[in-house]
């Protein structure tokens, strides 16, 4: 596992040393940190003040006030929040079923692999939004049905990655090695292979946070997402766009935000693609994944 | 009546200078030409049947049929297609006289056969749809001849209420009464042409119109829009003359820009509907709070661009019942809220657990109930909103599957009693607060009214009482009056004629 986390760390540095990843970073790192520390900030997201509703931006409210008066920087510093959590959280279910199930059907190549690659393939099927739509009218509308509804959407991209990840590894002399050595499938799919394939699944984990964000913004545009008064990055665009005329910056700033967001995640995400094919490119036969 | 030229010309001026302003009355019709009249519309209308009355078919009902009698914006009977009708002294009949020389659509002229098939339309549970509880008054009809129809009612009844009843009712053709849903049967100044469901409906003038020059545009033209921002930037490209039933804060904003907005004198109540059979709503001093808990200008501001009148009762100024007072004195006050609210006994805990319904769909209501919420937010009762999408949050509202909810109430600008076809209203049958009605005073109040067929004393008493018992029972908070079928139009729009339940009238309309 250091190794594994030295080729983060690594890949990190690399990240680091290219102007957009390092701005997009940067930008990433602001909201998160904006997002986590937002109660130590002056700026109440709920204080309501109809006589100052739909203001343009001043000195008091940077971004104006929307329709009830609220402050809109608060709301978004907030909704960053909602985006964030619904973001790792959608991320974190996505690998936590995803991941195993690739390493199953990959490992064992059999029955085991059909029936499972059926599954995702059922999932892969439906489209992302009517399937987190349909799951929210289940479980009712709340940040946490958005996660897990968002979440399950992810499954199938980490679970068709870690699968061709390990059925490319799972023949190497170095797992050979480890099964000649006494190891069990279970030994060999979490110690030896899942270090060998982290890399790949991180930027998988990028990429579906960057729609996990839009696509919880797409949810709460549609009138599904986080229920008001919650802030929330799409119900800041749903309701700024009816007021477009009177109050721009009510939608163009949230948006812009929103915007920024995923793009930062997306840069992100083909940097270190394009650093991971590099690697393997520069690499030997025998070492994929970033392993030397 | 008879105008001199004088007279003509100061009365035309007079609605020329005020019409945009005062919202009233059509221009002269000898100023106005004719053309291709072309309306946008934010709703795809649900089918012809004219008993089947709502929002989304406000644009055509006017314009296909006529009603018996109509109303002048300030509420007088004025004759349409019933010329006269006298009301027996003992208030238990009306005979009216039917005019001559009117055809259907068809080709057959109106008499009374195509009444009476109204009326036995109307008074059918099943196929009477809106008319039906208005006709509950009604115990039989007949026809002397083909030009006079006599209704009998079950007991006395207020004139007012009679006329409700005239008004409402809009014969359809006897032959055609049973696919009316699909092929409108009407006298009206406009025939169907064609129909493209979900973009629009094309009408052509009724070269047989019974109303001298008109209706004045030969060709009317509505296209469905399902955005509020397209259909006014539709209005503003001049893709269209007119936008009907848009929201109060598009109209404003065009006001501004120099457009002609036109409010009718029928306009629809915000309520604050409460189930008082839940939780903690059973208690009396409880709902009263809400009272004072609704900021009733902030609302209107927020949720109708101020479009609108902050009201305590659901009355629209042009009701008999209205009682400006009552808005004075269950103002938004949250101290009085507080006491109401320990003087109900309950607990911190006894006063959560619920949650605000919302209709996801309208922004006004999300907005007005994070109001709500913000105002008990503020007095210690907390609560969550259950945000539902369309027909999610109807089959909730009217099924009373709901602590409170925000929702419209119509047909608040007539007879009192009327008000009771809105299912919070109901007197009996209530889907939310179901049999036996938990507010008998309230049902009482209502009877009273109904009864009340004698004085100007013993009717007002009996509006009085009514809005006593609605404050005090409070399972309906009114906040505010509304704008609905807002007519946005064009400057070279002329002759706009308001209807008394906002319906959309097109003969009157046409180019300056």
């Amino acid at each position: 596992m250091t190794e594994a986390l030295a080729a983060v760390r690594n890949l990190l540095r690399r990240l680091l040393a290219r102007r957009g990843p390092a701005l997009s970073l940067a930008f990433l790192a602001l909201v998160a940190l904006t997002a986590t520390f937002a109660g130590l900030l002056p700026l109440d997201p709920l204080a309501q003040s109809i006589a100052d509703s739909l203001k343009p931006p001043s000195a008091e409210a940077w971004f104006g006030t929307d329709e009830l008066g609220r402050d809109i920087l608060a709301r978004v510093v907030y909704g960053a929040r909602t985006s964030l959590v619904t973001a790792f959280g959608a991320v974190l279910i996505a690998a936590l079923i995803g991941v195993p199930v690739g390493l199953v059907a990959g490992f064992y190549g059999d029955w085991r692999d059909s029936l499972l690659m059926r599954c995702i393939d059922v999932l892969l099927a439906l489209p992302n939004i009517l399937f987190a739509m349909a799951l929210i009218a289940v479980l009712g509308r709340s940040q946490g049905a958005a996660l897990i509804a968002v979440g399950i959407a992810g499954i199938p991209g980490f679970a068709r990655i870690a699968r061709a990840q390990v059925m490319a590894l799972r023949q190497l002399d170095f797992v050979m090695a480890v099964r000649s050595f006494g190891g069990g499938p279970g030994y060999i799919m979490v110690r030896t292979l899942l270090p060998n394939i982290l890399s790949p699944l991180v930027v998988q984990a990028i990429v579906l946070a960057s729609i996990a964000i839009l696509l919880e913004a797409a949810l709460a545009f549609l009138g599904v997402g986080v229920p008001p008064p919650t802030p929330s990055w799409g119900e800041m665009l749903r309701t700024g766009k009816s007021y477009l005329y009177e109050a721009p910056t009510y939608a163009v700033l949230p948006g812009l935000v929103l915007t920024l967001t995923i793009l930062s995640f997306d840069t992100i995400g083909r940097a270190l693609t394009a650093i991971l094919d590099r690697d393997e490119t520069d690499a030997s036969g025998a070492t994929i994944g970033g392993r030397r | 009546m008879k105008l001199s030229r004088r007279q003509f010309c100061m009365t035309g001026l007079a609605w020329a200078g005020a019409a945009p302003l005062l919202a009233t009355g059509p221009a002269s019709a000898q100023q106005l030409k004719g053309g291709i009249l072309r309306v946008a519309v934010l709703s795809e209308l649900a089918n012809f049947d004219p008993q089947q009355l709502s929002t989304v078919n406000f644009h055509v009902i006017k314009n296909l049929y006529d009603s018996l009698i109509e109303y002048t914006p300030e509420g007088k009977p004025q004759p349409s297609l019933a010329t006269e009708w006298k009301i027996a002294p003992d208030k238990t009949s009306v005979s009216l006289t039917l005019r001559d020389g009117v055809t259907f659509h068809s080709g057959a002229p109106f008499k009374s056969d195509s009444v009476l098939a109204t009326l036995q339309k109307g008074a059918d549970p099943k196929r009477g749809k809106n008319v039906f509880s208005t006709m509950s008054i009604v115990k039989d009809w007949s026809a002397p001849d083909e030009r006079t129809v006599v209704i009998n009612f079950k007991a006395p009844a207020p004139e007012r209420q009679i006329l409700d009843l005239l008004q409402f009712l809009i014969p359809i053709e006897a032959k055609g009464i049973d696919t009316v849903e699909t092929v409108p049967a009407g006298t009206g100044p406009y025939t169907l042409v064609s129909r493209a469901v979900g973009q629009g409906l094309v009408l052509k003038a009724n070269p047989k119109y019974w109303r001298e020059k008109q209706p004045i545009a030969q060709d009317l033209v509505f296209t469905v829009f399902s955005e509020d921002a397209a259909a006014t930037a539709a209005l503003e490209s001049g893709a269209v003359d007119i936008v009907y039933n848009g929201s109060s804060r598009s109209a404003v904003r065009l006001k501004g820009a120099g457009y002609q907005v036109f409010a009718g004198p029928g306009p629809l109540v915000q309520v604050f509907r409460i189930n008082s059979t839940r939780g903690p709503f059973r208690n009396k001093s409880f709902r009263q709070a809400f009272n004072h808990l609704m900021d009733r200008a902030s609302i209107l501001r927020v949720g109708y661009a101020g479009m609108g009148k902050v009201v305590a009762l659901p009355w629209a100024p042009a009701s008999p019942a209205f009682d400006d007072n009552y808005t004075k004195t269950y103002a938004y006050d949250l101290e009085k809220a507080k006491k109401l609210i320990t003087a109900s006994g309950l607990s911190a805990d006894e006063m959560k657990g619920w949650k605000l319904l919302v209709n996801g769909s309208d922004e006004a209501s999300v907005a007005i109930s994070q109001i709500v919420q913000g105002s008990l937010q503020k007095v210690g009762v907390p609560i969550d909103l259950d945000m539902r999408q369309g027909a999610e949050y109807v089959t909730a509202l009217l099924g009373g599957d709901f602590a409170a909810t925000f929702g419209a109430v119509g047909n608040v600008q007539k007879f009192p009693s009327r008000v009771t076809t809105n299912s919070i209203y109901r007197t009996s049958g209530n889907p939310i607060l179901k049999d036996p009605h938990p507010h008998p005073d309230y049902v009482a109040a209502i009877a009273r009214v109904d009864a009340a067929a004698g004085g100007e004393t013993e009717v007002k008493a009996a509006y009085d009482n009514l809005n006593r018992v609605m404050v005090e029972d409070a399972f309906g908070i009114p906040t505010n009056s509304y704008d609905v079928g807002l007519i946005v139009a064009s400057e070279k729009i002329g002759g706009i004629t308001l209807d008394i339940d906002n319906l959309f009238v097109a003969r009157t309309i046409g180019f300056k």
